[in-house]
């Protein structure tokens, strides 16, 4: 239950329309209990996710960001879920390097028939970010006190 | 160098002369010392113009994209490798291109040598067998060359053209063992927030001019990204969330191209240490992926393809 | 030198006078920072750092920030509230200018001052104290001097301080400036300081680099000439290696271009001023597709014109103080002063 006043995590979730955002459906449909953390993007498919719907996500506020696609081999579109492996790999690695708390940015295969799995990811990604508390590291405020750079007081 | 000034000028003499090549790109001496500039050469009177020094630093692959007719190239290690890359990318093809491939013992920061002669003018500055021999109106000093290298040449590890035409100058020595992302590893041990104040710290002093995006070769997007409108992905303002998002996304649109050329780092005018995230990409294209860029023409970009079998440490498994 | 304009400062009483400043004024000075000179805002004297040479930002950076907040809004329920930044308080202070930033503060005024006032700079500019510093030992890169300026001089600033060794000559180049030599910390000038300060001028002058000046000499008619070789193909030769990046408009002290943004969140958001540059492409892109100046021939070229013919020709300034910055940070060394020679030596077809 969320008490009025406690922070909780606000998790983008990009989620691939063939399986992951079905699969979350399924869920739903099911009536399984997952954390309402997640605000879920629908994409055709995780090849679509561009490392900027990341960071943007990130810079307006989102305390973490999943993108959930098919399991290697069941694309809709054959191999778009190849490809974001392989960006996500290196997007990932380069936010942790570069100072990003590991766990804000999350990847996952959910299928369409894994309505409980998906809860069971969004538990997982959802107590990561928990405690991680608010993130703040990208975050751009508008307005106030946000670009501070005006050199005049 | 003066010997390879000597045949670069023969060279691109010959290749107008025949008609194997509209235009000739290399290096003239600049307008102040210790500076050299590309140039571009169309006549035969003015072969004179090209030289080859420890100053010539700008990349020339950055000139090729989508340049029409026959372009002769002076192509050190690093050019040559963008070279590659560029024509995978059909910006140029190769039978368009002349390569005139120059051994590079590394391109020496004028901006350090300006401070070791406290910033007085500098009349002269010969490069004899190692050393730089630097000279103002009254003082000389003799400077090891390898000590005044940019950080890049220093970890360089292609210095000689990987493709070429013709290769100039002598053929190279066997190449000292370099531990190339020492300084990867080295900032990967630092604390979580000390990476982070770090990348804060070096972004503070971007002024948003774009001189690292103009001076790479592979960034040549007809709209870069920061200009994008509909929608605005990154604010073009000197914040800093914006700022450390261009560089971060740069760097990704970079990932698997980028060539270690440093001729970002050497055209930023404020000091920002651009290649921090590039290296770590270019150290995990070669570990998880096994790619190096620009090393050869038949390798496909790595995130232009992908294996079945590509790791995928990362995976939330509940 | 006037000798009621004209007094002495010991030097160690520097230290004394910036922090009665330090009290009532927010102070730009030029500090060492990241490997580099900046001018920036200092808390304490130690801060500065008066070593030979200019910073990398000039002084336009105080009163034109590269980002500014122009106002910030919020959708409340029924109205939208603006908050515009008020009216400053607090006196202005940029310490330590050289002589061609000042100058080039001049024409910022006529930009940002004339007949239309932009209230964001003319507020901070009318609470503004410049106090410059000569250059008693100007950069090789420097040719002030070509451009109607000068390693020692006054113009532009409210005070200008001249190394004479163990103190400083002070003088004042505006009605301001007068004022603030009333102030306790300054002696009255003597006959020997104002002959030995001649010499550091002569000195600063003749140090110059001779060769770069008369590459970058002004020939009278040079405006005329340059309208005549417009379409002149010596522009492709000049501008091939343009990288069409914007250090050289940044950098400088007179450009003034600019591009107002509107940053949006949900219900609140706020309207910025950035720098903007003649040199990114997209500084003429219409939205129908065309692009008068498509290629960096033709914004290269323009820049030159704005600043060596049509601001001359339009109100009687220099569009270059001769600070040398975008010759010596161009990463292709593109040059000004030998643009001004090329062209100047060019026949027209």
């Amino acid at each position: 239950m969320i008490e009025s006043g406690q922070w909780e995590p606000k998790i983008v979730a990009f989620l691939c329309n063939w399986c992951s955002y079905a699969g979350a459906d399924l869920a739903g449909t099911s009536r399984i209990q997952y954390p309402p953390s997640i605000r879920i993007i629908r994409v055709p498919c995780s090849g679509r996710i561009d490392p900027l719907f990341i960071l943007a996500s990130l810079q307006k506020g989102a305390d973490g960001v999943l993108v959930s696609g098919c399991h290697p081999g069941e694309c809709h579109y054959l191999t778009g879920n190849y490809s974001a492996r392989r960006k996500f790999a290196l997007l990932k690695s380069l936010l942790e390097h570069m100072g990003l708390e590991e766990g804000r940015v999350q990847f996952s295969w959910v299928s369409a028939s894994e309505g409980v799995r998906f809860a069971k990811v969004v538990e997982e990604v959802t107590a990561r970010v928990r405690a991680l508390g608010p993130a703040n590291k990208l975050l751009k405020k508008v307005p106030g006190g946000l670009l501070d750079v005006s050199t005049h007081p | 160098m003066s010997q390879l000034t000597h045949e670069i000028r023969e060279a691109a003499r010959g290749l107008l002369r025949d008609g194997k090549a509209q235009v000739v790109i290399g290096f003239e001496p600049g307008s102040l010392p210790l500076r050299s500039r590309p140039c571009f050469i169309r006549k035969e009177k003015d072969i004179e113009r090209l030289v080859w020094s420890g100053f010539c630093e700008t990349n020339v692959a950055r000139y090729l994209p989508k340049r029409k007719g026959k372009v002769a190239i002076v192509a050190k290690g690093c050019d040559s490798r963008a070279l590659v890359e560029l024509i995978k990318e059909n910006q140029i093809t190769r039978d368009q291109l002349v390569i005139i491939g120059v051994p590079c013992e590394g391109m020496i920061d004028r901006r350090r040598i300006e401070a070791e002669m406290g910033h007085e003018l500098i009349v002269e500055a010969e490069e004899k067998e190692g050393s730089l021999v630097v000279r103002t109106a009254d003082s000389e000093k003799i400077l090891d060359r390898k000590e005044y290298l940019f950080e890049h040449c220093k970890a360089c590890t292609h210095p000689t053209p990987v493709v070429y035409d013709v290769l100039l100058g002598q053929p190279p020595g066997p190449q000292e063992a370099i531990d190339a992302f020492s300084d990867v590893d080295a900032f990967s041990a630092l604390d979580r927030e000390e990476r982070w104040a770090y990348l804060v710290q070096e972004t503070s002093k971007c002024i948003r001019c774009y001189a690292c995006r103009n001076a790479c070769p592979m960034c040549y997007c007809p709209e870069c990204f920061v200009d994008a409108t509909q929608p605005q992905w990154v604010g073009k303002s000197t914040g800093l969330s914006d700022t450390i998002i261009f560089h971060l996304v740069r760097a990704f649109h970079l990932a698997g191209r980028c060539v270690a050329c440093g001729a970002c780092e050497q055209a930023c005018p404020m000091g920002v240490d651009i290649r921090k995230l590039n290296r770590k990409l270019q150290k995990d294209v070669i570990d998880l992926f096994h790619h190096e860029a620009g090393c050869s023409l038949d390798e496909v970009a790595p995130l232009a393809t992908f294996r079945l079998d590509d790791p995928e440490p990362f995976m939330v498994e509940p | 030198m006037s000798k009621g304009d004209t007094k002495l400062l010991k030097k160690e009483r520097l230290e004394g006078f910036i922090e009665s400043l330090l009290n009532d004024h927010v102070v730009f000075g030029p500090v060492k920072k990241n490997d580099l000179r900046l001018l920036d805002r200092i808390e304490s004297v130690n801060d500065i750092s008066l070593d030979r040479g200019n910073t990398m930002n000039s002084a336009k950076n105080a009163l034109f920030p590269q980002t500014e907040r122009l106002f910030a809004y919020c959708h409340g329920e029924k109205v939208v509230e603006i908050d515009a930044p008020s009216a400053e308080g607090r006196g202005l202070v940029l310490f330590g200018v050289r002589p061609c930033d000042a100058r080039g503060l001049l024409l910022l005024d006529k930009v940002f001052g004339g007949s239309l006032k932009d209230p964001y700079y003319c507020d901070k500019r009318e609470k503004t104290v410049v106090i410059g510093v000569a250059c008693d030992k100007p950069d090789p890169k420097c040719f002030c001097l070509a451009m109607g300026g000068g390693p020692c001089s006054a113009e532009g600033s409210d005070l200008l301080l001249l190394d004479l060794g163990d103190q400083y000559l002070v003088k004042a180049g505006s009605p301001k400036g007068k004022t603030l030599l009333k102030n306790k910390a300054f002696q009255k000038i003597d006959k020997e300081a104002l002959a030995r300060a001649d010499l550091v001028e002569k000195e600063a002058e003749k140090s110059m680099n001779q060769a770069v000046l008369a590459q970058a000499a002004i020939g009278e008619g040079l405006e005329k000439h340059l309208e005549t070789l417009f379409d002149d193909p010596i522009w492709d030769d000049i501008t091939e290696s343009c990288l069409g990046c914007g250090i050289c408009t940044y950098l400088c002290p007179t450009c003034h271009c600019f591009d107002i943004l509107d940053e949006t969140g949900q219900s609140t958001g706020e309207r910025i001023r950035i720098w903007d540059s003649c040199q990114f492409p997209l500084f003429t892109h219409q939205a129908s597709g065309v692009n008068p100046r498509p290629s960096s021939k033709e914004r290269f070229r323009q820049r030159i014109m704005h600043k060596l013919c049509y601001l001359p020709q339009n109100g009687n300034l220099s569009g270059c103080v001769g600070c040398g910055r975008c010759v010596t940070e161009c990463p292709v060394n593109l040059d000004i002063r030998e643009v001004i020679q090329k062209i100047s030596a060019r026949e027209a077809k």
